[in-house]
């Protein structure tokens, strides 16, 4: 039975594109229903699937040659993953019902979303590092493909241009990982070497341990890579809460959590993932406290929450990660979703054109705020659980330093959050403006995730259960929800985090008084709008490609006889070569 | 003797082949190096190859090459190449030398000998998944075949479209 | 060097690849690209049925030399097929016409 669901989990959504693009720009409501039904189907598959998470269920087609098997492990980790993918990815094609109502080559768009979830659900549950590689690529390509979806407006092809060159450098090093893996374990499956790291000479675990976090922090969006992300928010809004929060950018955090028990004891790869996520979180933070781009905003307490797992992975609360992503996942496609219904209503995305929108928009702002909540880290949402799990974790054995910043950053975290509701929600409405609230469709996709933000904490308990049954190289150890909420409860910390958040929400409050502040802090602030420099050094890279690509089209001048020039050379190289070497 | 007399028609006729200023000119020499390839694998040892070779290379497709090239007339068979002459030579002559540096002092020896199945066991018995790609094969041949037919039939259709440009 | 047969074939297969990949290199008109591939898989065949020979397995060298003739067949047919509709279609045979790459 579990095979059967796995394949559906990955199957239907690829299924479910080709259909959809065969079928084509006919009929904008067969396209809408096609898309919804198959992206229902696969959620339903893999939340049917979670039960086999714990019997660690492997699947394996044999291949051969370099490829190996290709290997499908059904454990904790992986399940809840595809779950969220196919789950989240079928209420983001829910709320594009309303939000892509009347656009054009909706074929385009829906065929790679639907692609996009089954490569994320197949990234997830494959244990074969190459296989791996190929739906990280496919990810990295649907990512791409829907950011520049509106492809005549410039912004959005550099912006997706831009995803796709910094995410292809993390590519390589997880590549460079396989490629290593397969080297000396001589096969590409991970299983084995996660339950004994020793396979590997210490210099190349090393080597492997760092490629993977740059794959980790290019494709999460961390230090220092975080600028691709903001400029991904040209992709319609669906996209941005279903890839740029979701799914996609967790995949970094999975792969570390995934490889945890091999690089732990790789001499500072913990503490330099725990500065990668630490710079994450507060670069992000103080940048989403300028920036007046709704979703630009989002976009930046994503980097900085992705900070937040990546920082709780280097301090070994692999759970405590995995739960804040959870948790981040739902509050984070809700906030985005919702912000998404206020764009498509106001048509703009500038916070300052916004403002007293609550009135017209109860719902959305109801959601929006409980979003809100969560993402600041108010008690009983799922967030402030999660958060007071990856804090805690930050206390063991960690430099007091690091867990020092990350409190700043929750409490920087309160203040944007409450200072982007109240921008666009609270205080005076603009005058002569037509606004509706969120349609059916889009109100069947906020309203669980708004439901999910308040509950999903419930799920601490099976959640450890899972991860900690099927994983045992990691050396998980559960607890049930109530032990969870009482260890939390009966910290000192959670009050001391506490303390900071609301300290930081009276600052968020009351930042009109602070303004003297602000200007003594204006050099911060600008250079948090220039993202501290670090644009500048990303968008040297995406140029430093574009050129490469430009200079290497020489070779491919098209004409048959310098291609059959050019294979020639290459026999020749190779023919020599035996030549000298045969003797 | 006869090995010898027949490598040398071969190279001579695929070389007239490749120099023929006009393409039914080349499309004979290839017949010629065909036929001659076909009398090769005859005494090299493998008759029923030979005769496969001898109806397929030296004729069905020698028909095709003419039907083809009735149907695009003659031209810019003698254009100059894109690549520099002098250089054309050097690789493929460089590549030439290498391969018989590397080959030749391999392949003068004793057999071994392996008591093998019959040609008609080997084929199907063994070869089952090289027969079904071959049919896939055949069906992309018919599809080519038909494009050709067609072809000629919207030649036909509108007379004087392809002697426009000639 | 003597001249036994299976260097006397060897010599064949080098000289007919070397023949087509001077061919390739050299020739713009599409249909004699198809000659120039024949001349190549005849040297292809060649070798198989050689190898099968000298590795005391001459029935599968034949039968993958069968192979070969029926694929050699098939890219003749729908390589003249494309050089035809390319005839109609760009109105040339050039393959410098066929390339819409900039440069």
């Amino acid at each position: 039975m579990g095979m059967t669901w796995l394949s559906l989990t990955i199957g239907l959504p690829w299924l479910g594109a080709l259909v959809v693009w065969l079928v084509g720009d006919r009929d904008e409501k067969i396209t809408h229903t096609l898309a919804v039904a198959f992206s229902l189907a696969a959620g339903v598959a893999a939340v049917l699937l979670l039960p086999f998470g714990k019997e660690r269920l492997v699947y394996s087609i044999p291949i051969g040659g370099v490829f190996g098997d290709f290997t499908f492990v059904v454990d904790g980790l992986g399940v809840f993953l595809a779950a969220i993918a196919t789950v989240v990815g079928s209420l983001a094609v829910i709320f594009s019902v309303d939000y892509m109502h009347g656009e054009q080559q909706l074929t385009r768009y829906y065929a790679f979303v639907l692609f996009f979830i089954g490569g994320m659900a197949g990234l997830v549950l494959t244990s074969n590092l190459l296989l791996m590689f190929f739906f990280w690529e496919i990810t990295a390509l649907c990512s791409y493909a829907l950011i520049s979806f509106h492809n005549d407006d410039p912004k959005a092809v550099a912006g997706g241009i831009k995803a796709l060159i910094i995410t292809q450098l993390g590519g390589i090093g997880l590549l460079a990982g396989a490629l290593l893996l397969y080297t000396y374990t001589g096969s590409n499956d991970f299983q084995a070497f996660l339950e004994n790291p020793a396979l590997l000479p210490a210099g190349a675990l090393a080597w492997m341990g760092f490629g993977c976090l740059i794959a980790a922090a290019a494709k999460s969006a961390q230090f220092p890579f975080q600028t691709w992300l903001p400029d991904a928010m040209e992709a319609p809004t669906p996209i941005s809460a279903l890839i740029h929060a979701a799914t996609m950018v967790n995949a970094g955090v999975y792969l570390l959590a995934r490889f945890y028990p091999a690089f732990a004891e790789v001499p500072g790869w913990r503490e330099a993932v725990m500065i990668c996520g630490m710079l994450s979180a507060l670069l992000a933070a103080i940048m989403a406290m300028v920036a007046t781009d709704l979703k630009r905003v989002l976009a930046y307490s994503t980097i900085s929450q992705l900070g937040f797992m990546v920082y709780a992975v280097g301090a070994g609360g692999v759970f405590a990660s995995q739960f804040h992503l959870l948790s981040h996942s739902v509050f984070k496609a809700l906030l985005f979703l919702a912000a998404g219904a206020v764009i498509h209503s106001v048509g703009t995305r500038d916070m300052r054109q916004m403002g007293g929108l609550g009135k017209d928009m109860p719902l959305t702002r109801a959601v929006f705020v409980v979003g809100g909540l969560a993402l600041a880290g108010i008690p009983i949402f799922n967030g402030f659980w999660s958060k007071e799990l990856i804090l805690e974790a930050g206390l063991h054995d960690n430099p007091l330093w690091l867990y020092g910043l990350m409190l700043l950053v929750a409490g920087l975290t309160a203040f944007y959050t409450l200072r982007m509701m109240s921008m666009v929600f609270y205080g005076e409405a603009r005058a002569g403006r037509h606004v509706h609230d969120a349609g059916n469709a889009m109100k069947a996709a906020l309203l669980p995730l708004a439901v999910g933000s308040l509950t999903t904490w419930l799920l601490a308990g099976p959640f450890g259960h899972l991860l900690a049954e099927s994983l045992p190289a990691h050396h998980l150890k559960a607890h049930g929800t109530l032990a969870i909420v009482e260890e939390v409860i009966t910290a000192p910390a959670t009050y001391l985090a506490l303390g900071v958040v609301a300290v930081g929400l009276l600052a968020g409050w009351q930042r009109q008084r602070l303004s003297a502040l602000g200007q003594a802090l204006s050099g911060v602030s600008k250079a948090a709008a220039e993202s501290f420099g670090f644009e500048a050094i990303n968008r040297g890279v995406v140029n430093a490609a574009q050129k490469l690509a430009e200079w290497l089209r020489v070779t491919q001048p098209g004409l048959l006889n310098w291609n059959v020039f050019a294979i020639l050379c290459a026999l020749l190289i190779l023919l020599a070569s035996l030549a000298v070497g045969g003797r | 003797m006869l090995h010898l007399l027949t490598a040398v028609g071969i190279l001579v006729c695929a070389i007239q082949a490749i120099r023929s200023r006009r393409l039914i000119v080349s499309a004979l020499w290839l017949a010629g190096t065909s036929a001659l390839v076909a009398l090769e694998l005859y005494l090299l040892g493998a008759p029923e190859i030979g005769v496969i070779e001898l109806s397929v290379g030296a004729g069905l497709v020698t028909v095709l090459f003419v039907f083809a090239i009735n149907l695009t007339g003659e031209e810019a068979a003698d254009l100059k190449g894109l690549i520099k002459e002098p250089l054309a030579v050097v690789v493929s002559v460089l590549s030439i030398v290498l391969l018989g540096i590397l080959l030749v002092p391999g392949v003068d020896r004793a057999a071994p000998s392996f008591g093998e199945a019959s040609l008609k066991a080997v084929l199907w018995g063994n070869r089952q998944l090289d027969v079904i790609l071959q049919a896939a094969l055949v069906f992309c041949g018919v599809l080519g075949v038909l494009g050709l037919l067609g072809e000629r039939e919207s030649a036909a259709a509108e007379p004087g479209h392809s002697e426009d440009s000639e | 060097m003597n001249l036994s047969v299976p260097n006397i074939v060897i010599l064949i297969v080098i000289g007919l690849l070397g023949v087509g990949a001077y061919a390739l290199l050299t020739v713009r008109n599409l249909i004699k690209v198809v000659v120039a591939l024949q001349i190549m898989v005849k040297a292809a065949m060649l070798a198989l049925v050689l190898a099968g020979r000298l590795q005391g397995q001459e029935n599968l060298g034949q039968s993958l030399a069968l192979t070969v003739i029926v694929a050699d067949t098939i890219v003749a047919v729908v390589g003249l097929a494309l050089a035809v509709e390319v005839r109609r279609v760009v109105g040339s045979l050039d393959l410098k016409a066929l390339t819409t790459l900039r440069r």
